[in-house]
């Protein structure tokens, strides 16, 4: 029960991920590889922060903060010099790895004693419930494990909310159709290379709250974390496309946070069935390939027998 | 209204793809004027309007709007003043967003984008009538993916997008040519009307003959990037398809003559 709670906590908390994600690759059609920088950039700004006695929400904002500085900074690279889009974000990707050695001053920042949004839900959560376990459906469950779920639920439900409230006002629709039909926007007097600039920004901004939460759920911010975000992030997005199969904003947004959440949770079955956590990152790839690839190749199948009837 | 200078654009200069696709074309648009603009291919009819959208700087030359000179803005600069049509039907419209949400873009043309409401029930509303003068049904379907529409429909909706706020120029690319005959007459009509209910500005390529004569009070043929006839007034109202063609057929044989001169100084000289 504890593993599951845990997979779920950690899904929720990277559907930031996977949103910031959905906004690169599929809004924009831009292939944002800063994530892995920005990710760890904001777990280690988080991190850092929070060891000097800063107020977790304000860390963790300003970790949202460093974000979207760096998505600006691919932004910039690509619209304003010209730069091919997979190559700014791994030009600002491999920046990042120095930047955040440097917010960090070495390699790992434990937050062992230190204050987090984690502690904080704990402290509320005691307060409803007391200090003792809870008996759930006949499961035993800590507190802290509850609340931190439920915390989170709640954190990414309202960010979601209003993720989805943005894309219906006049700046985030412009943002949606600058994907969809640049020709078309630009002659409705939209300039194309800011909002890029402002939509990797934003996308890149969740993508570091997301690397915020996740150190201060697992205590601990490390350089080498945002490795395979990005496919993990896709995995994530493919699933929730095939969950709700649906175009529509909301349920895609919706799907999207589901499909985090059933990813860790295979991931986590996948684990306790004896998987090689090694082999991970490369099973995840093999995954995004074939739901990548399975598609075009069953339209193809199908496509076949028509042509001999 | 709309005043071209003396601009020139040439494409891959100093290579073999070498093109002069305008050479040093001068042209003056009254208020409230519908121009057409008819030429071979190649001519550069689709360039000149590229060069006053904004889609590319000319190389030198100057191009006023409404008083202003618009020769170095941006095309997204532009857009506040031009209203543009595009010939591939599926240039001018987002087509994973609904319709409703396409026209909201279209409804604040040039202006600020914030975090307002893009959808006001009070806009639904005049949407909803918009809408319906297109007379194509789609006003019960306005909630529904644009890519979901065919060619017609959504040129008819890109027109009435352009449209939506007046331009103070309107340019028609072709808009007609990739459609079925049935729909093109529908989209004309209503160019036509809308033109003529706002006093628009219109500058309009096309290929059609018909068109050419059946609309505006201005034709221009333009052949190898420059002006070769401009016909107004009287001219403009005695012109018949039979006259265009034949001047067509004269550019033609002009044409031939040069390469026939051509092929002699090469006998001769080399």
């Amino acid at each position: 029960m504890n593993l599951l709670i845990g997979a779920v906590t950690i899904g929720l908390i990277l559907s930031l991920l996977a949103l910031g994600v959905y906004l690169s690759f599929r809004i924009f059609n831009f292939p944002d590889i800063t994530a892995e920088g920005s990710i760890t950039m904001g777990a280690s700004i988080a991190a850092v922060l929070l060891v000097k006695g800063m107020n977790p929400l304000l860390a963790t904002l300003v970790a949202f903060c460093g974000g979207m500085l760096a998505g600006a900074t691919t932004g910039v690279l690509h619209t304003k010099f010209k730069i091919h889009g997979l190559l700014s974000g791994i030009l600002v990707m491999t920046a990042l790895y120095s930047v955040n050695l440097h917010i960090m001053g070495k390699s790992n920042v434990p937050l062992l004693t230190e204050k987090t949004l984690a502690t904080y839900a704990d402290n509320i959560g005691q307060k409803f419930a007391g200090a003792g376990p809870l008996n759930i459906l006949g499961w035993e469950v800590g507190v802290n494990d509850a609340s931190v779920l439920i915390a989170s639920g709640v954190g990414i439900a309202l960010i979601g909310g209003l993720l989805y409230f943005f894309f219906r006002t006049n700046l985030g629709t412009s943002m949606r159709a600058t994907g969809d039909n640049q020709q078309m926007i630009r002659a409705l007097g939209v300039n194309v290379e800011n909002m890029i600039i402002l939509g990797l920004a934003l996308s890149n901004g969740l993508i570091a709250l997301s690397g915020a939460l996740l150190a201060q759920y697992q205590g601990f911010a490390d350089v080498q974390m945002g490795i395979g975000m990005v496919v993990w992030g896709l995995a994530s997005v493919i699933i929730g496309e095939s969950l709700v199969g649906s175009t529509s904003l909301g349920l895609l947004i919706t799907g999207t946070i589901m499909g985090s959440v059933s990813f860790r949770l295979l991931v986590a079955i996948a684990l306790r069935w004896g998987l090689n956590p090694n082999d991970l990152k490369l099973i995840t790839a093999v995954f995004v390939f074939v739901a990548l690839v399975l598609p075009g190749f069953v339209r193809k199948l199908k496509r076949k027998p028509a042509a001999y009837a | 209204m709309l005043e071209i200078s003396n601009i020139s654009k040439t494409f891959n200069p100093g290579t073999p793809n070498e093109v002069r696709a305008l050479r040093n074309v001068n042209l003056k648009l009254e208020e409230s004027s519908f121009v057409i603009i008819i030429g071979t291919n190649g001519s550069g009819k689709t360039t000149l309007l590229n060069a006053v959208a904004g889609t590319f700087f000319v190389d030198s030359g100057a191009i006023r709007l409404a008083g202003r000179a618009i020769t170095r803005w941006p095309e997204h600069r532009r857009a506040k003043m031009i209203g543009r049509v595009f010939q591939n039907p599926f240039s001018g419209t987002a087509p994973n967003m609904s319709i409703a949400e396409n026209l909201a873009l279209a409804s604040r043309r040039g202006q600020h984008r914030g975090l307002g409401w893009a959808l006001q029930p009070n806009f639904r509303r005049e949407l909803r009538d918009r809408v319906r003068s297109l007379d194509m049904g789609l006003e019960d379907r306005v909630d529904n993916a644009i890519g979901s529409l065919s060619g017609g429909q959504r040129q008819a909706l890109t027109l009435l997008m352009a449209t939506w706020q007046k331009p103070e120029l309107l340019l028609l690319d072709e808009h007609t040519a990739a459609l079925d005959p049935k729909s093109a007459d529908q989209v004309i009509r209503f160019s036509d009307e809308i033109i003529a209910r706002e006093k628009l500005t219109t500058f309009m390529v096309t290929h059609s003959m018909h068109q050419a004569v059946n609309l505006g009070n201005r034709i221009i043929m333009m052949h190898r990037g420059q002006v070769v006839h401009d016909l107004t007034g009287a001219e403009r109202q005695r012109a018949r398809v039979d006259d265009l063609l034949a001047r067509f057929e004269e550019i033609r044989r002009r044409e031939q003559l040069d390469a026939g001169a051509a092929e002699m100084l090469r006998r001769n000289y080399i």
